[in-house]
């Protein structure tokens, strides 16, 4: 039992004491059993009131601390680490929330608002009365970290990792790396060629020696936890031996008789069951794609390299961390979306992309010679009756930069850019500026009222009202028209369903704080690169690989972990592994074990995240939380109604 | 070049300069890799403008709330060292890893590690000056604690305008005060340099039909970020002009930005959403009052943002599609907004009684001039160049300095938080090359 508690009810600057009479909840707890020291602060987390404390903590000798402010998830850590430094365990701090849970929550009832603060904060005295000093879970951490998806975001990270010292496992689930960057040309921003970026990785990938890359790879089962994750990892084979020489490899597709939409080129051209995505690719290895294969034999015929007796591999990888760069998908419209496959000339940007990458001097689609382009933005993005509510970035700016360099390399373009609010942020706006220089027409329309493409005769006709010139019906006819498709998170999302990472409102991988930590997430070890976390470009993919890489490295740097002693605890008498607490643990953390003649649960306490959501399912009550007992918790309900 | 002998020599791995939340996060992820790191802040505390705001768009977080935490932590780290009030004069490169900077600190006139901020001082102190942390909304003493929540909250002596009368000395109880300090200059020997010296606000005087300066109810968002703060200079929201409650505020998007008439061709990509996160707040502040925000075309195009966007025009904030000729004072302190409405096309007269300038984000030039044998290049808009920005986005001219947040280009906080971990990563595989 604690004789010596300090309590500390802060201000926040008037977002608590505007609403909360901070000096009546001091004077409600000041003699509460236990209590040596009550004091008001402006900002508790401020440097001078942490100053203050770790002297009153050591003059006066305290053993238990209270601080009444905002939600632990904000300061629980910093009063700890205050505690710590005055020379108490930091386990000996409570933290009660007055601001999320009563002045903000009743900034109507002032008087309300300070009675429930008194209560909180008893309650929270009543519970560090009875706290017990623990230390944390040491873990060792395997330094090594697993690198998934080797897009941009992903390769950059995991140059990075092996260079500060990691071992790095890049896995990529196609046969080739580069993602979606090694399917845009010319790209803004930069002289460099999307292929010329990717090449520029790849070999820094492949001269890192700490680097062991796996393409054709998939991570199929995870356990463990941060410092230890155990992956499995299956590989498929691609069927060749060696680099075969251009020769023989065009001899074997062209005797392959399958043909199938090439995704590569997003569905606007076919490729073979054995295939490359373009010539001298990385690794610079083709693949046969066993789906669509009929294992005809034709191919090994003219192709000493072919294999089809390798068969898919398992391995099982040891990670400190793993780096999740999985990237997006590009909206796919639906049927009749502004004419999308209704229509014959009307396209997604990525297809346009692959379309202006196959001509030279002219620019054609479907045999016929384009000149005038309506490009319709936001297709999937902004979505007033849809779910993807979120605009996707990068769109505004790529769309105009593609427009550019089309007008610049065929003679004779025309675009219309049927928007709604350009978004050409920060930089990038030098690219609208010049678009409109070089005569591109903008016209605008609201959220509510879409421009339509409709078919006339043998005419493709985008028709809209344009708020620019006061709501006035322009009609454009187009030769293409392209749909500036947003980004979508993946749609296969095993990976983020096996490794439990949450997503948010827009479904993309979710970060712990949007503002502070946007590349750690709620799982220990897991954090989060690219446009997996939400739609970004380029450098704001490789910022945030790079950043993510950090994270990652310090988690495993050290070689040690330090966890939360907050876990569950098993009472072998009093377990009969019946599997509930199994069931509803959100984190995997329980195991069935043998022991003394009888099964009984087991917690791992690395995994455990002390959320206590197995005790109530309990049946013999052999479950209890270390540091949240339920000794603890009836305490704290005595406190909050002494009445009952 | 030589530098002079009499000065003290300090090592360190790395040297940061600038603390704002750029910067913050650097040193952190440096010094929590076990490196030595220096961080300069020319200003009296650290948190750069971040911890001066009020809440942060989209999240609505509490800007002070959520940068303490990070400052103390900063503050705290055993392998961070901070000057405050000092400022890099030159840096050289002597080699590979090899750099010599000369930091100049100016004199406090207190000792800080002795100072309670019991604020005794303010209280003594004669004179009243403007206060440069509140923008100029109030005033301050010359004796003064910058602000309240600043680190490290500790008294400072604004010797420019100090009379010399000593009243601070005698009222201070713990004796911290001294008039004796003097600049003093120091020969810092690191091997890598992180730049994060952060932006400049777009000085709209440079705009004299915008009225600033000439009609009092014309402010800066900054000015109103401070009105909005939880460390608020008034309490509640007020006209400058007369104290007098708004209740028909406009705000003018892209002052200073998107104009090449001011020399300024580029988005400054953050004032369309802190200005949309305003009008929230002030829609809460004072319920009755009616906003206007006269745009070109709103950004909102991070994470979160146009559902932000959406979320103001269904809580009532007035988007109007126009860009604003001229502001015009009347006698009751009103503002007349000149504009010209692009949905109807036409030039049209507004009156609120107040008007919020959304100034924009500028470069911080100063520092390329400090590095004397190599050049620091700057990009067209003069920000700090980023001369590899597929790959390595952190990288600069000079090998071994690499840069972080706004001094490379406007931003928010998030993406200032990635490239600050950016140019983390990227000095410690520079640093561990060396090592090797
Ligand atoms: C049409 C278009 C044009 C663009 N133009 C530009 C431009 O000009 N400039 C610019 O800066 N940006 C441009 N972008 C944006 C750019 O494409 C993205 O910023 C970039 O691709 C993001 O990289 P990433 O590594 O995060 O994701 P991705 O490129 O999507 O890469 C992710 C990788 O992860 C792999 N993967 C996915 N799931 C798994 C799994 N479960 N296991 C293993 N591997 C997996 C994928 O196969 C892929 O290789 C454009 C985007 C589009 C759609
Ligand atoms: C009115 C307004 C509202 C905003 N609201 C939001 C918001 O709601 N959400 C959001 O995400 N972002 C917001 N922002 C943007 C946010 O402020 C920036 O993204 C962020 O502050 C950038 O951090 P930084 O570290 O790059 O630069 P800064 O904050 O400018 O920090 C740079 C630091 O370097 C110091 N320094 C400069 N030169 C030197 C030198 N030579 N020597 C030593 N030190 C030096 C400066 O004193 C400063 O402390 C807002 C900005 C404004 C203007
Ligand atoms: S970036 Fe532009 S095209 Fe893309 S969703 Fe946003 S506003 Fe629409
Ligand atoms: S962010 Fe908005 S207000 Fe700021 S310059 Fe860009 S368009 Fe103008």
């Amino acid at each position: 039992m604690k004789k010596k508690i300090g309590v500390y009810i802060c201000h926040c600057g008037g977002n608590i004491s505007d609403y909360v009479d901070v000096e009546k909840v001091r004077q409600a707890v000041e003699g509460d059993e236990g209590v040596i020291l009550s004091k008001t602060t402006m900002f508790a987390c401020a440097d001078s009131n942490q100053k203050e404390m770790v002297d009153d903590i050591k003059d006066r000798e305290l053993d238990g601390v209270v601080v009444a402010s905002c939600s632990p998830k904000l300061h629980l850590l910093t009063f700890r680490a205050v505690v710590e430094r005055a020379g108490l365990n930091k386990y000996n701090y409570v933290h009660a929330n007055i601001r999320e849970q009563v002045s903000w929550a009743h900034s109507d009832n002032k008087m309300g608002a300070t009675e429930k603060a008194i209560q909180i904060v008893k309650a929270a005295i009543a519970k560090v009365r009875n706290t017990e000093s623990l230390e944390p879970v040491i873990v060792e951490a395997t330094n090594a970290v697993a690198v998934i998806g080797a897009g941009i975001a992903g390769m950059r990270a995991a140059i990075e990792l092996a260079e500060a010292g990691s071992q790095v496992y890049l896995i990529e689930r196609e046969f080739f790396v580069g993602g979606r960057v090694a399917q845009w040309d010319d790209l803004c921003l930069t002289e460099e060629t999307g292929k010329e970026l990717i090449t520029r990785l790849y070999d820094q990938v492949m001269s890192q020696k700490k680097i062991t890359l796996f393409t054709g790879a998939e991570v199929i089962e995870n356990s463990g936890s941060v410092g230890n994750f155990n992956l499995k990892v299956k590989i498929t084979p691609r069927h060749f031996k060696l680099r075969c020489t251009e020769e023989t490899l065009q001899q074997a597709i062209d005797v392959c008789p399958v043909e199938v939409p090439d995704e590569f080129n997003f569905n606007i051209t076919t490729r073979k069951a054995i295939y490359h995505n373009y010539p001298s690719e990385y690794p610079q290895l083709p693949a046969i794609d066993m789906k669509n294969c009929t294992r005809c034999g034709e191919c090994e015929k003219v192709c000493p390299n072919i294999d089809f007796s390798q068969k898919t591999e398992y391995l099982n990888l040891k990670v400190g961390s793993i780096l999740l760069a999985t990237g997006f998908d590009p909206y796919e419209p639906k049927k009749g979306e502004f004419g999308y496959g209704e229509i014959d000339n009307v396209v997604t940007f990525p297809q346009f992309k692959r379309i202006v990458h196959y001509c030279d001097d002219k620019l054609v689609y479907k045999g016929k010679e384009i000149k005038n382009i309506a490009y319709i933005y936001c297709v999937g993005s902004r979505q007033v009756d849809g779910e993807n509510k979120y605009c996707s970035r990068y769109c505004c700016t790529a769309i105009i930069h593609t427009a550019i360099t089309v007008k610049k390399k065929y003679k004779g373009i025309h675009n219309y850019h049927f928007n709604r609010g350009i978004r050409t942020y920060g930089k990038a706006e030098v690219w609208y500026d010049e678009s409109s220089r070089l005569g591109d027409i903008y016209l605008q329309s609201f959220e509510y009222d879409p421009p339509v493409v409709e078919k006339s005769g043998t005419q493709t006709i985008v028709r809209i009202k344009d708020m620019l010139t006061i709501d006035k019906e322009i009609e454009v006819v187009a030769d293409l028209v392209v749909l500036v498709t947003g980004m979508v998170p993946r749609q296969d999302n095993s990976i983020g369903n096996l490794l439990k990472v949450p997503r948010g409102r827009d479904n993309f991988f979710n970060e712990i704080h949007m503002k502070l930590r946007p590349v750690e997430t709620v799982i220990d070890g897991i954090t989060i690169a690219g446009a997996s976390q939400g739609p970004k470009n380029i450098m704001e993919s490789i910022n945030s690989g790079l950043a993510a890489a950090t994270k990652s490295f310090s988690l495993v740097n050290s070689g040690e972990l330090a966890l939360e002693p907050t876990v569950a605890k098993v009472n072998l008498e009093a377990c009969e592994w019946c599997g509930k607490c199994d069931e509803a643990c959100p984190y995997n953390a329980f195991e069935k074990v043998e022991t003394g003649g009888k099964f009984i649960a087991k917690v791992n306490s690395a995994v455990c995240k002390g959320c206590g959501m197995c005790l109530p399912v309990c049946p013999t009550n052999a479950l209890d939380l270390i540091g949240l007992t339920d000794e603890d918790v009836e305490s704290m309900i005595d406190a909050l109604i002494p009445n009952i | 070049m030589s530098i002079q002998k009499q000065m003290k020599t300090l090592e360190y791995d790395v040297l940061v300069v600038g603390a704002g939340i750029a910067g913050g996060e650097s040193a952190l992820n440096l010094a929590d890799l076990g490196y030595k790191v220096l961080l300069l802040e020319k200003e009296l505390s650290i948190g750069g403008k971040m911890i001066l705001l009020s809440k942060v768009f989209p999240t609505l977080d509490c800007a002070a709330c959520i940068t303490t935490p990070k400052v103390s932590e900063i503050a705290r780290h055993p392998n961070i060292t901070i000057f405050t009030g000092a400022e890099p004069q030159k840096i050289l490169k002597k080699g590979s890893h090899r750099f010599e900077a000369v930091v100049l600190q100016k004199p406090r006139y207190v000792h800080v590690a002795d100072c309670t901020g019991c604020q005794l001082c303010e209280e003594a102190c004669p004179v009243s000056v403007t206060d440069e942390y509140q923008y100029g909304l109030v005033g301050r003493k010359a004796a003064y604690i910058p602000f309240s929540i600043a680190s490290p909250r500790a008294a400072a002596i604004d010797i420019d305008n100090c009379t010399l009368c000593g009243a601070c000395e005698r009222a201070c109880p713990t004796k911290c005060i001294d008039f004796t300090q003097t600049p003093e200059e120091f020969l810092v020997k690191i091997k890598s340099v992180v730049i994060a010296t952060g932006f400049e606000l777009f000085d709209p005087l440079k705009i004299p039909r915008y009225g600033y300066g000439k009609y009092k109810n014309v402010i800066t968002s900054m000015q109103m970020e401070r009105e909005l703060a939880p460390t608020r200079p008034f309490n509640t929201v007020l006209r400058p002009g007369d104290g007098k409650m708004p209740d028909n505020i406009a705000y003018v998007l892209c002052t200073g930005s998107r104009d090449k008439s001011v020399g300024n061709p580029i988005c400054s990509q953050i004032c369309c959403m802190y200005s949309i996160k305003q009008a929230q707040l002030l829609m809460g502040a004072l319920p009755m009052a009616d906003i206007t925000i006269y745009y070109l075309h709103i950004r909102a195009f991070g994470k979160g943002f146009n559902e932000f966007y959406v979320q103001a025009q269904d809580m009532g904030v007035e988007f109007i599609k126009g860009k604003v000729g001229k502001i015009t004072g009347k006698e009751n302190g009103n503002l007349v907004v000149r504009y010209e409405d692009i949905k109807a096309g036409t030039v049209k007269e507004a009156e609120h009684d107040m008007v919020v300038l959304s100034v924009g984000v500028l470069p911080n030039q100063g520092i390329s001039g400090v590095f004397e044998n190599e050049e620091l290049q700057l990009d067209p808009f003069h920000f700090v160049n980023q001369v590899d920005l597929m790959a390595s986005p952190a990288k600069t001219s000079i090998e071994g300095v690499f840069v972080a947040g706004t001094a490379s280009g406007p931003m928010d906080i998030p993406d200032s938080i990635l490239s600050g971990g950016a140019a983390s990563a990227e000095t410690t595989s520079y640093l561990r090359k060396e090592s090797l």
